[in-house]
């Protein structure tokens, strides 16, 4: 068992424990914490998790998890790695099986007393057209080989479609395609598993939120982003669906004799890995985003849904019901990436699980109203609680491969939850508040209830404050749909 | 011998089940019996009305049984089939048969994702073997 005598405290929001901690880490781990934050930390395996990582063949700098930190599998959620190319590993547990979970945050030009007439209209409308929930097909029916293009073209897919704006295009992570996707490396099942699944949220944390920008804290960054107090902004939250989930599945299986054909040595065999340099490693690299690419359109569709939903439930009783997209990121994802490392420029593969990409201002990869400004990061709080839009820094840079947080991060289990909550009285509960609430499981509602979560605004607090992301926004939430 | 097939276990993020069995195929077995547990509320209520064979081989022991259980969760996800009744058979060293039967649940109240490696050793006991899976749920 960990406990707080077994690591330093670098500074009032960095940890760190040494490479001499156990003799098979290769770099010291570090995690970004405060006290209170902490001690959530200190009460399941995450830790030890992260200290696993620090074992990864090829591992650069040093381990790290952000302070949304909580036990996943394999790879602690919140945990980065960098791994050196050529012969550094990828490993499928260090995405996880929820390849390119993410958000995406669109702007209304509406304010919340514009939209409170209508707040459940839209909210039914919302959940009408947004499929959700466990086994939900989605309204998009692919032509034959048409999922091969999806895989390969993402949210350029979608535009084809007509489901996206090239604006939206701009402003969404690696413009919502990654280049090097081969869908001749995705499995059948897999395929089959993301055959009927372009456009639908899927069950657990993932969700729609329609949220109001409750303060501003960053006037120039907020400006450019079009955001403003008393704006209301949609988040969505989700993934690559079954397409992710199979291709983690098939390449964990793989890698379970690649480690030993390459003798790689790991306390758990979740942390799987192959070489970047081996085929296998390359084969997985390319599989991942076309999952990638899968999510990438999968967010880009149900954004096609909100705009109809906001286009039904508003049209001719608001002034403007148009949503422009701000920004769309990952936040489960390896992605081949230059850092600065003890002075020396070097290709990495930087694994983010939990934990958001957030490069600083001058980021060529940045769209041209983003670069001199920084990158935007969303970050979804619990259910009900706040959300945040931050600003990537030069310090995410420095510190943290250009990472930072996720979300709030859980600090109680499913089963612990529901037992503490009943769905129908968190949903009361909620529209008590305020927040009008559209759910298919009430138990699912239960195990997202805030009390099993992290307080966000102490996880921002310390990313803030250790220079790893800027405050630009804080959204409060005012309806939720959820499968 | 515990006196359960198997137990839920805690696990902050996702779900974990701590699985009991005399031997092999009944750690199998009731590896299906925890994970459908958790699928479905009312198991009783699962019609018998659906019977599929499978098959499968696997180089170790851990292997064979996330991919015994991803198979049923595959089968949960896209035809929404929960298998309560199984009947297991090893016809070659790592090399299994079963003939399971269940049918459509009313509704999934857990879409299992994905069945993990995440520290998965099957271990002996004075009774027989243990085992833990974590499941992404």
């Amino acid at each position: 068992m960990i406990t707080s005598k077994d690591f330093k405290r670098i500074d009032d929001y960095l940890y760190e424990f040494p490479k001499s901690y156990r003799p098979d880490m290769r770099v010291p781990a570090r995690f970004y914490s405060e006290p209170e934050l902490l001690q959530g930390a200190l009460g399941d395996q995450c830790l030890e998790q992260l200290i696993n990582t620090a074992t990864m063949p090829g591992i650069v700098k040093y381990a790290l998890a952000m302070p949304d930190i909580h036990q996943g599998y394999g790879f602690p959620i919140g945990g980065v790695i960098a791994t050196e190319l050529p012969d550094g590993v990828i490993s499928p547990g260090g995405v996880g099986y929820d390849v390119n979970c993410g958000v995406r945050l669109l702007a209304s030009r509406l304010d919340r007393e514009e939209l409170a007439p209508y707040i459940n209209d839209l909210a039914t409308a919302l959940d009408n057209n947004c499929p959700s929930g466990v086994g939900k097909g989605g309204s998009v029916k692919l032509r034959p080989g048409e999922l091969d293009k999806v895989l390969h073209d993402g949210a350029h897919w979608a535009k084809e479609r007509g489901y996206a704006t090239a604006a939206d295009l701009e402003h969404t992570e690696e413009e919502g395609r990654l280049d090097g996707a081969n869908a001749s490396l995705v499995s059948k099942r897999a395929k089959e598993r993301g055959a009927d699944q372009v456009g639908t949220l899927g069950a657990g944390n993932h969700f729609i939120e329609v949220d109001v920008v409750d303060e501003t804290f960053d006037e120039v960054a907020a400006d450019r982003m079009g955001l403003f107090p008393g704006q209301v902004v949609v988040q969505i939250h989700c993934g690559s669906r079954g397409v992710g989930h199979q291709i983690c599945t098939d390449y964990v299986k793989r890698f379970q004799q690649s480690v030993q054909q390459y003798g790689i040595k790991l306390p758990d065999r979740e942390l799987v890995c192959a070489p970047l340099s081996s085929p296998e490693g390359q084969e997985y690299l390319a599989a991942m985003k076309a999952a990638a690419n899968y999510a990438f359109a999968n967010r880009q569709v149900l954004v096609y849904h909100i705009r109809r939903s906001f286009e039904q439930a508003l049209a001719g009783k608001v002034r403007d019901y148009h949503l422009r997209q701000v920004y769309d990121i990952a936040h489960n994802m390896a992605k081949i990436e230059e850092h600065t490392v003890d002075g020396r420029q070097l290709r990495v593969c930087v694994h983010r699980k939990g934990a958001t990409r957030a490069f600083g201002p001058g980021s060529p990869v940045l769209p041209d109203d983003y670069r001199d400004v920084g990158q935007p990061v969303l970050v979804p709080g619990s259910m009900g609680t706040a959300s945040w839009v931050l600003l990537g820094t030069a310090g995410s840079m420095e510190q943290t491969f250009g990472s930072t947080c996720h979300g709030a991060g859980r600090t109680m289990s499913r089963a612990k939850a529901k037992q503490k909550i009943w769905g129908g009285d968190l949903r009361q509960q909620l529209e008590d508040e305020g927040i009008a609430v559209r759910a298919g499981s009430l138990p699912g509602l239960a195990e997202e209830a805030p009390i099993a979560y992290k307080d966000v605004d102490k996880v921002v607090e310390v990313v803030h404050g250790a220079g790893i992301a800027k405050k630009v926004a804080r959204l409060v939430p005012i309806a939720v749909i959820k499968g | 011998m515990p006196d359960q097939d198997f137990e839920i276990v805690e696990h902050t993020a996702d779900w974990a089940i701590r699985v009991y069995g005399r031997d092999l195929r009944h750690l199998l077995l009731n590896a299906a019996r925890g994970m459908t547990s958790l699928m479905a509320a009312d198991l009783e209520a699962i019609p018998l009305d659906t019977e599929r064979s499978l098959e499968w081989e696997a180089f170790d022991d851990e292997t064979l049984l996330v991919d015994w259980l991803s198979e049923l969760a595959y089968l949960a996800e896209s035809e929404g089939l929960v298998f309560r009744d199984y009947a297991l058979a090893e016809v070659a060293p790592r090399h299994w048969r079963a003939v399971v039967r269940g049918g459509p649940a009313a509704e999934l109240q857990k879409h299992i994702k994905a069945v993990t490696y995440h520290n998965l050793e099957i271990t002996k006991t004075a009774e027989g073997l243990q085992v833990t899976v974590v499941l992404d749920a």
